[in-house]
């Protein structure tokens, strides 16, 4: 979202907070009797599409039924032709008592459902209210680092494991969709999600297939075994590991057998010394070593077929031997080296097995 | 090899060279003319429907765009509630489009309405079979049109809407890339397993909003086939320069305006009641005008003007004179009228609980919204009162039509899909079969 983009949606919560609050206060003041206003609160509810997708609006939804709970008995007898609104009288009056006593069980019923409704829906959201509060905080926009959107040390590695494979490739986190310019350029049947839709909006203009979401979330709506590769890059290295857990389950899910899924990642050390305080305060977690992530794709029937280490290599170079106290200082060195710094980044290609 | 990924390549037109998975190199840009069917249930000016309108839209100015050849499979007939026969079989030329039309088997029976009362209950527990005949039923049969589709020696197909026999029974039988056009907004119909079955067999999906995209890889998982959001352009204005108020008889009382059909359905009963209930608490010299073809029975008010179907220079005009244009409708996939207010620079209130036209207010900032008697009663007294806050949400509502909304770039952006659609060739996973011919029985008859 760019800066006017920023501007307008900022301006248009501040009216719609405005009149929020003035909707909550004329509500207050009760100036429509409550009646009616359930009333023309039910004809806005008639026509709302609830119930059916997902984040179906519990409450309005059980307005919906406390409406039609209660059945009418007053049936109309107006007609247009004299006899017709005697006929009608008549039939009201000759069967009113046993229209009553049906009418009367299922009203009783409708009302009993209607109120364990209620007891379900006070349950339901007293869960979400205490799930709320387990919630992962997202990390804020400001504080993801966007990489350089030019070609990186591990583009030409990346495609080179996925040319070949047969079925479409996803890029997640894939910015301005150069590796998805790269493999396209190879032949790979391409396409890329990242969350940020500023970031985006270069591919999209190049005529790439790139959506605006987290791959965690595009994952959850892919089909079983859709995707011959993956290549997972970003968010992913500071994902929580709950959220790393319901990842890698869903990789091996969507990945076809003989997929291929390519993981770029920080190392822990580079996190650890090189990354910016609010990412390494905020992010809810932190880099695996490449190591981890093998073992956790070994464990989902994947076999790593490559490693390779790059990035700035922040260990400290060993100084010349000409000085007496040069061994020392190299072994000093050595330890800070392999207790603290290391290669920045690594790149693991592994596949699925059968 | 992933289970959904073996394809052979193209049609009887398929051409060499293209590099599978390369949105690159796109029908018309080597030079090679390009063949896309439309399949649309209904066609013509006289159409009145968005999905129509929009499928008619893109295909006359997809034929004039060079290396393009575009022609419309359709029925002969115009309503969707009876399907009766009423344009003649055969080809004809309509705006530049070839357009080839089919006879309906039946008109629409009633048993429709006994299936679709049972259905909609509970959608996704219908069995596929119920679900097929319930297809079968909402119509149009058009057998000759199938075998058209089957035959076809087009490039592409793009079907359009899902909701129709012909859109399921096109993409059971194609032999050359299938693209879908859903226009599906969040209704029952949208889960009843035949279109989860049909859906598996195409090989790309365009959307008129994120919101329909997100809605239906929820219903559907097809995140990873190839799609895009693609939505509709904007003609520029035509209006005759006259006061709006004038043509609705009202002077030059300010007004709100509803564009479209006026439709229980699409939230018109509500917005009547609304408003009178609006002027009974804030009398003044506000009105209301319902501008289109009138379905319902026009709601009677002494501030409400119901003007029925108006020209193209009227409604512009109409358009431009408004405070505010009013969409309340809860079911739309995409909504042109926003954009076409927005165009004029007149902000617009939608109803909440319409994931697109919420979509186009908030990527935008050109428009506020309503999710009960209240909040449309503030809003509305807001917008009326605050010129400032009309003339931000306005401006910022042209910003983005003009930013997302113009043919050439739409147009641009549709080849180039269709292009790598093309290249990737047809998926040739299971094949469904036809629908099962519904026909004999009585048929539904419209009131006049």
């Amino acid at each position: 979202m760019g800066p006017d983009a920023a501007a307008r949606a900022q301006y248009l919560n501040v009216v719609m907070a405005e009149i929020d609050a003035e909707v909550r206060r004329r509500r207050a003041s009760g100036d429509l009797p409550v009646a009616l206003e359930r009333d023309l609160d039910e004809l806005f509810l008639e026509f709302s599409p609830v119930g059916l997708h997902g984040k179906a609006r519990l409450r309005e939804t059980l307005a919906l039924v406390d409406g039609s709970a209660y059945v009418d008995m007053a049936v109309p007898v107006e007609s247009q032709k004299a006899i017709g609104s005697y006929v009608k009288r008549l039939i009201k009056a000759g069967l009113g008592w046993y229209i009553g006593f049906i009418v009367h069980q299922i009203v009783k019923f409708a009302w009993s459902v209607s109120r364990m409704f209620h007891a379900v829906v006070d349950h339901v959201e007293d869960l979400e209210t205490a799930v709320a509060t387990l919630q992962i905080p997202e990390l804020p926009d400001s504080a993801v680092p966007h990489p350089d959107p030019g070609p990186s040390w591990w583009s030409d590695e990346a495609v080179s494991a996925l040319v070949g494979v047969e079925g479409r490739v996803l890029h997640g986190d894939c910015g301005n969709g150069a590796l998805l310019d790269a493999l396209i350029a190879r032949g790979v049947d391409a396409y890329g999600v990242d969350p940020s839709e500023t970031t985006i909006e270069a591919a999209v203009e190049r005529g790439l297939d790139v959506r605006s979401e987290s791959v965690l979330d595009h994952l959850e709506v892919v089909a079983p075994e859709a995707l011959a590769g993956m290549v997972l890059a970003g968010a992913i290295q500071w994902l929580h590991p709950n959220q790393r857990h319901r990842l890698v389950t869903l990789v091996a899910s969507r990945l076809a057998p003989d997929g291929v899924v390519v993981v770029h990642s920080a190392t822990p050390e580079s996190w650890t010394a090189g990354s910016s305080p609010l990412i390494s305060d905020l992010a809810p977690g932190r880099p695996l070593h490449a190591e981890t992530w093998a073992h956790l794709l070994a464990d989902h029937g994947f076999r790593k077929t490559g490693l390779t280490y790059g990035g700035d290599d922040r260990r400290i170079g060993r100084v010349a031997s000409t000085s007496p106290e040069a061994p020392a200082i190299n072994a000093a060195i050595d330890v800070v080296n392999s207790l603290l710094l290391g290669p920045g980044e690594f790149l693991l290609v592994a596949v699925r097995d059968r | 090899m992933p289970a959904e990924a073996a394809r052979h390549s193209g049609g009887p037109r398929a051409r060499q060279g293209h590099r599978t998975g390369t949105a690159r190199v796109g029908p018309g840009r080597g030079g090679e003319e390009v063949k896309l069917v439309f399949v649309t249930p209904r066609y013509g000016t006289e159409v009145i429907g968005g999905a129509e309108t929009a499928a008619r839209m893109l295909a006359e100015r997809l034929c004039l765009r060079p290396g393009w050849e575009v022609e419309v499979m359709t029925s002969c007939a115009r309503d969707h509630l009876t399907w009766e026969n009423t344009e003649a079989p055969g080809t004809s030329v309509l705006n530049g489009v070839t357009v080839r039309r089919f006879p309906t088997a039946s008109r629409r029976l009633l048993d429709y309405f006994e299936l679709d009362a049972k259905l909609r209950v509970s959608p996704t527990t219908a069995s596929l079979a119920e679900s097929r005949r319930w297809v079968a039923l909402n119509g149009p049969m058009c057998p000759d049109l199938v075998d058209a589709v089957a035959a076809t020696d087009a490039d592409i197909v793009a079907c359009y809407p899902y909701l129709f026999a012909t859109t399921v029974d096109s993409i059971a039988v194609s032999r050359v890339p299938t693209v879908l056009h859903p226009a599906a907004h969040d209704e029952a119909a949208l889960y009843l397993p035949a279109f989860r079955q049909s859906f598996r067999d195409v090989d790309g999906f365009v959307f008129h909003t994120q919101a329909e995209r997100e809605l239906m890889e929820y219903a559907f998982g097809i995140g990873a086939r190839p799609q895009i959001v693609l939505g509709l352009g904007v003609n520029e204005p035509a209006g005759a320069g006259r006061n709006g108020g004038d043509i609705l008889g009202v002077g030059d009382r300010p007004y709100l305006c509803y564009l479209g059909r006026v439709d229980e359905h699409k939230g018109c009963r509500m917005l009547a009641e609304y408003f009178a209930r609006f002027k009974e608490r804030h009398p003044g010299d506000l009105a209301l005008a319902f501008v289109g073809p009138i379905s319902d029975k026009a709601p009677e008010h002494p501030d409400i003007v119901a003007t029925g179907t108006v020209s193209e220079a009227d409604k512009w005009d109409i358009l431009a004179g408004a405070r505010v244009m009013v969409t309340p409708s809860a079911y739309e996939s995409f909504s042109l009228v926003v954009l076409e207010a927005w165009t004029l620079g007149v902000p617009v209130l939608v109803n909440a609980s319409c994931a697109a036209t919420m979509e186009h207010c908030r990527r935008s900032g050109g428009g506020l919204w309503f999710d009960s008697y209240r909040s449309f009663e503030v809003t509305v007294g807001r917008l009326i009162s605050d010129r400032d806050l009309r003339v931000a949400l306005g401006d910022a509502g042209r910003q983005y039509t003009a930013r997302y909304y113009r043919w050439p770039s739409i147009i641009e952006r549709y080849t180039q899909f269709l292009g790598g659609v093309v290249d990737r060739g047809h998926r040739t996973s299971i094949r469904n079969r036809r629908l099962p011919l519904a026909v004999g029985g009585p048929e539904y008859v419209r009131k006049r």
